[in-house]
Order: structure tokens, then C-alpha cells, then sequence
């Protein structure tokens, strides 16, 4: 069962890999903004689903990333693979420097205070005369879609393949017992606080590579999109539908709603927002812990799966 | 009366004048005393005496207020509690702490996997964790949700987490409370079996019975001070322990 698992997931890579060529430009835009969003889903998966920490805020990671690799290529004329890596760093020291004090704070507090990290570092760059003030940059255009897709696809390999080994190493564990009850992980030798700026730090680093790959495909930024509030709701609800704190669910949640959202705006352009919010409200209600969960125990509870789940949501 | 043997056994832990405030409640007042290595210590007194604050202060999930605290001579003023878990301060929550979404047996493998033992790989670790909880005779519930368990059994798995951590120093909050008389029974053996293993043990017990045969030495607590400090025999009757602690115990 497990190995059947991988293989078809090692399938399913090698199927979106071939997309570019065989398939529509639009469906490769639409597969390159998915696949970000995969990435980001996965890396909200390692503070919020393994760790506990619901952020807000991890759009502030996408935004500086997005900022790095900007200013990196128009400013000072860097590749854009060293952009990439000036647009991480960025955004991995930026979560060990806040993430000290804020994951001091638990539950709501965290969550709200997270929320506010986008908005304020949104203010701070719309004055920056380096990054364009609120005029934004404009890099340099390449028609490379097939590029940025292959890459997306790396990136959210690449997070799967780190969420899988948190899954199973020791380091993992500790972020899991964080997330059960973190007095008791400490008294046991768990180094919490490390361990917890470990996983925002690590959280930053995949949001903020997906930034700096949309910032060069898109070829324009500016505060607003680049710190775009809406990207934390939709990644956390992409992580949660599929499954938070499993493997692959974030992947499969973010998939699933990405197709969803883009055929609902494509049919019925005006109701599609609400539309959708009605799905993810069902899809909340009805699979609390995720289609991962959900496909698992469904066959073998049936109907008395949703019934089990809206008795747990108590409502 | 004190002393006797004092000088010719080490001492593994001692609490220098140590005292806990909350605002202006005194938790722990001046509180001195030396746990020798391997000995059983029993730590009685009326509810909010100050026993799990003194525990909170020792595993460092409180810090003092005032005083010393010393672990092989070495302060530990100021160490994160993993760090004295590391040491081998190793503790169980009077008020459970269970991992609640976790199985059984991973709530034990935390404590193996990051204990005082050097790093184990996840597959010994398991095997160490599985070790444990057949020795508190929860072998059989190891693929259990930790939150499907009952009360006596939340109890014994406090006691692997604390175990799989191999503590040299273990400091044990009412593990017997709520449980039967064969239950106590059943769990003072255990402790027996704890120290022969060479492990040094400061009990929280409200239990008498228990108390009286576990301990080698015994301190009292009222209103966060020492106000006794010896055998079990010696200590148990003392007129201001009765006065203090037996007349007003619970049940
Ligand atoms: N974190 C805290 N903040 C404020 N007051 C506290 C705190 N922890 C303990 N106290 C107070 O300190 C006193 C000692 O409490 P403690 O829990 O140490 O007593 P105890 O001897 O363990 O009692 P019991 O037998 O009921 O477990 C009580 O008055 C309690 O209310
Ligand atoms: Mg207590």
C-alpha cells in the first residue's frame, strides 16, 4: 500500500514534467501558478501542520523572496539563480529574527501578530527607493514558461521530499510533540524554541523560493501583489483541506483547489469566489482532517465518516 | 539527629535557600536540602504546599525567585529544561501531559529519541520506547491513541515518558493518585525497581502507605517551607507534620 503510494507519486512527477510539451501554454500557466501554490501549502505544512504554529503570515516569506530575487536582478544586475538565493536568505533570516519573539506567543496571538508581519513589511518596501517604491520592478523578460514550470516542479518536489523527511527523522518528531504539547516536549529534551524557529525558518525558505520564481515569470512586482494578504488564506486552506501535517496532502489540496477555483472562474466568472468559499466551507465541515484522512477511512466507515466529522467539528 | 551518614554517600541535587514568588504568594520559602545519589526522597505536605512548584523550579519550568539550585555541584540557574533533560532531570505532570494525538508507544519514543542517551535512530529508539512500556505493564496499548487511555494507564505512561529519558534524577508528582490499592501497590514496586536501577527519585505522594515504604528519607512541606526533614518514622510523627499535613489530608 505505502510502496503503491510512491509509485504512483513518482508517476504523477514524471506526468507533470512532460506537460510542457504536450500540452497548451495555458494549461502551463496554470500548472506553474499551481505548482506554487503547492510549495507554498507545503511549506505552511512544516510551521503550521507539523509544528502547530498556525501562521498568518507566511505571505511575508513569498513577498520578500519576490523583493530578493527583484532587486537582486534589476538593481545590481545578478543572475537570477543568485537572486534566488539573496531573495531566501532574505526571507530565512527575516523568520529566525521575528520568529524568536512571535513564537513566543501560542494559538490566536501567534496568528494575529503573524497577520501583521505582511502588511508592515509592505509598508517598509513601498518606501524604499531600492525596491521601487510603490511603482514596483520591472525585470527583465525571458519567454521561458517552459523553464519557470520545470522549476516550480523541482521546488515543490523538493518540499515534498523535506516534509517527507520530516516525517521520519528525529528533528520531525520534535516538531510533532512541539505542536501535541510543547511544555512536555520540552521537559523531555526537546530544544523547542530552536527546533520551532528551525521550522519557520524552513517554511520561509520554500515560500520565498516560489516568490523569487513568480517574481522573474511574472517580470513585474509591486508591494501589493508581491505581499498579497489573500495568499495566506489560500495556502493554509489548500494545506488543511488535503490534510495538514501529512506528506502529501498539501500537494493534493492544492491541486485539487487550484483545478476547482479555475474551471469555477472560467464558467461563472461572478458567483465563482463565493462559489468556491461554499465548497471549502463543505469540504471543512465534511473532512476536517483532510481528503488524505478522508480517502483513507472513507471506504471503510462510509456515510459515517462525514457524520463521525461533523459530530468532531461539534456544531 | 541529622547527618548521619551525610558526608559519606554524594550528593546529586541540592537546593541552596531556594524560594518561588507568585506576586506576593511565597510558593517555596527558603527551601534547602541534599538528595543523595540513588536515594528515594519523599515529598509530602497539604495541597498548595509548594511540592509541584518545587518540581517546576527543579525540571526548569519555573525559574526561582530566590536561592540556588545545584545538579553535581554545577548551578543550574538560567538552563532551558531540555537542557536539564539532557542532564538527566527527568519529570512526570501531575496534571498529565500526554502527546494526545500521538500513539502510545511515539509519546514513550519522544523521551528515547531525545533523552539523556546520545542520539538513537527512530528504529531503536521505538525499541527502547517498547522497553519501557512493557516495564509499566502498558506493553499491550502501545499502538493506542495516547488519548483512548484511562486514568491509571495515563499515569504509568507518564512514568515511560519520564523513563525513556534514562533520568539520573526523576522527580515523580503524585503518580499514584487515583489509582487502587493494588495499583499503588503494583507502582511502588516499579519505583523500587526504578532506583535498583540506579536511578535517584524524589516522590510527591499523598499516599501514606506508599510514602512510608518507598522513602528513605522524607521532607515536609507547609505553606512553601521545610518544617521537617528525616525517616519516614521520625518525620510521621512529629507533632507539627501531624498537625500540618495529616490533619488536613485529603480523603
Ligand atoms: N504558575 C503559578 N502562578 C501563580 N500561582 C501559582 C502557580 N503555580 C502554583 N501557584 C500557587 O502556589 C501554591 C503552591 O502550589 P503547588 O501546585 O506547588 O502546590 P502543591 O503542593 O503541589 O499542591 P497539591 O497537593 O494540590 O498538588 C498554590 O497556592 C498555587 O496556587
Ligand atoms: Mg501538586
Amino acid at each position: 500500500m505505502r510502496a503503491l503510494v510512491w509509485v504512483l507519486a513518482a508517476a504523477a512527477v514524471a506526468a507533470l514534467a512532460i506537460v510542457p510539451f504536450t500540452l497548451s501554454p495555458v494549461m502551463v500557466q496554470f500548472g506553474i501558478s499551481m505548482l506554487l501554490f503547492a510549495v507554498l501549502a507545503q511549506g505552511w505544512n512544516i510551521i503550521g501542520g507539523f509544528t502547530g504554529y498556525a501562521s498568518f503570515g507566511n505571505s511575508v516569506f513569498f513577498g520578500l523572496g519576490t523583493y530578493g530575487t527583484a532587486v537582486a536582478m534589476v538593481q545590481f544586475h545578478l543572475s537570477f539563480a543568485l537572486g534566488l538565493v539573496i531573495g531566501a536568505a532574505v526571507a530565512v533570516a527575516f523568520a529566525v529574527l521575528i520568529g524568536l519573539p512571535v513564537l513566543r506567543l501560542r494559538g490566536h496571538y501567534f496568528a494575529i501578530t503573524t497577520l501583521a508581519l505582511s502588511e508592515a513589511v509592505a509598508a517598509i518596501i513601498s518606501n524604499l527607493d531600492i525596491a521601487g517604491r510603490n511603482q514596483g520592478l520591472i525585470l527583465p523578460l525571458i519567454r521561458g514558461d517552459t523553464m519557470f514550470y520545470e522549476l516550480s516542479l523541482g521546488l515543490m518536489v523538493l518540499a515534498t521530499l523535506t516534509v517527507l523527511w520530516l516525517a521520519r527523522s528525529r528533528f520531525g518528531f520534535g516538531l510533532i510533540a512541539i505542536r501535541e504539547r510543547e511544555d512536555a516536549a520540552e521537559v523531555m529534551g526537546i530544544p523547542t524554541t530552536r527546533y520551532k524557529v528551525m521550522a519557520f525558518a524552513l517554511a520561509a525558505l520554500f515560500s520565498a523560493l516560489a516568490g523569487g520564481i513568480q517574481a522573474y515569470y511574472l517580470t513585474f512586482i509591486d508591494p501589493a501583489s508581491a505581499f498579497d494578504l489573500s495568499l495566506n488564506v489560500r495556502m493554509i486552506i489548500m494545506a488543511v483541506f488535503g490534510g495538514a501535517g501529512t506528506v502529501l496532502g498539501p500537494v493534493i489540496g492544492a491541486f485539487l483547489l487550484s483545478g476547482v477555483s479555475e474551471v469555477l472562474a472560467s464558467y461563472i466568472t461572478g458567483v465563482a469566489s463565493l462559489f468556491f468559499g461554499l465548497v471549502i466551507i463543505a469540504a471543512v465541515l465534511f473532512t476536517p482532517k483532510g481528503v488524505i484522512d478522508a480517502a483513507r477511512r472513507l471506504p471503510r466507515r462510509g456515510l459515517a465518516y462525514f457524520l463521525d466529522a461533523v459530530r468532531e467539528t461539534r456544531l | 539527629m541529622s547527618g548521619r551518614d551525610a558526608g559519606e554517600r554524594t550528593v546529586l541535587f541540592e537546593a541552596r535557600h531556594v524560594t518561588r514568588r507568585f506576586g506576593g504568594l511565597v510558593a517555596v520559602s527558603d527551601v534547602s536540602y541534599r538528595h543523595n545519589q540513588g536515594e528515594i526522597l519523599g515529598l509530602i505536605g497539604p495541597n498548595g504546599a509548594g511540592k509541584t512548584t518545587l518540581i517546576n523550579l527543579i525540571s526548569g519550568t519555573l525559574e526561582p525567585t530566590g536561592g540556588e539550585l545545584l545538579f553535581e555541584g554545577r548551578p543550574l540557574k538560567g538552563m532551558a529544561p531540555y537542557r536539564r533533560a539532557h542532564l538527566g532531570i527527568g519529570r512526570t505532570f501531575q496534571l498529565m501531559k500526554p502527546f494526545p494525538g500521538l500513539s502510545v508507544l511515539d509519546n514513550v519514543t519522544a523521551g528515547a529519541l531525545f533523552g539523556r542517551q546520545p542520539e538513537l535512530a527512530m528504529a531503536k529508539a521505538r525499541d527502547l520506547a517498547a522497553h519501557w512500556l512493557e516495564f509499566v505493564g502498558l506493553g499491550e496499548k502501545a499502538s493506542q491513541p495516547a488519548d483512548a487511555l484511562g486514568g491509571p494507564d495515563r499515569k504509568r505512561l507518564e512514568l515511560a515518558k519520564a523513563l525513556a529519558l534514562q533520568p539520573r534524577l526523576l522527580l515523580l508528582d503524585e503518580v499514584m493518585a487515583g489509582l487502587n490499592a493494588v495499583e499503588i501497590d503494583e507502582v511502588v514496586a516499579l519505583i523500587q525497581r526504578i532506583r535498583d536501577g540506579g536511578t535517584t527519585i524524589l516522590v510527591i505522594e499523598h499516599v501514606v502507605k506508599a510514602i512510608r515504604k518507598l522513602s528513605d528519607r522524607l521532607l515536609v512541606l507547609q505553606y512553601g517551607q521545610l518544617i521537617a526533614e528525616g525517616t519516614a518514622e521520625s518525620v510521621l510523627e512529629d507533632p507539627a507534620v501531624i498537625e500540618a499535613y495529616l490533619g488536613r489530608r485529603r480523603g
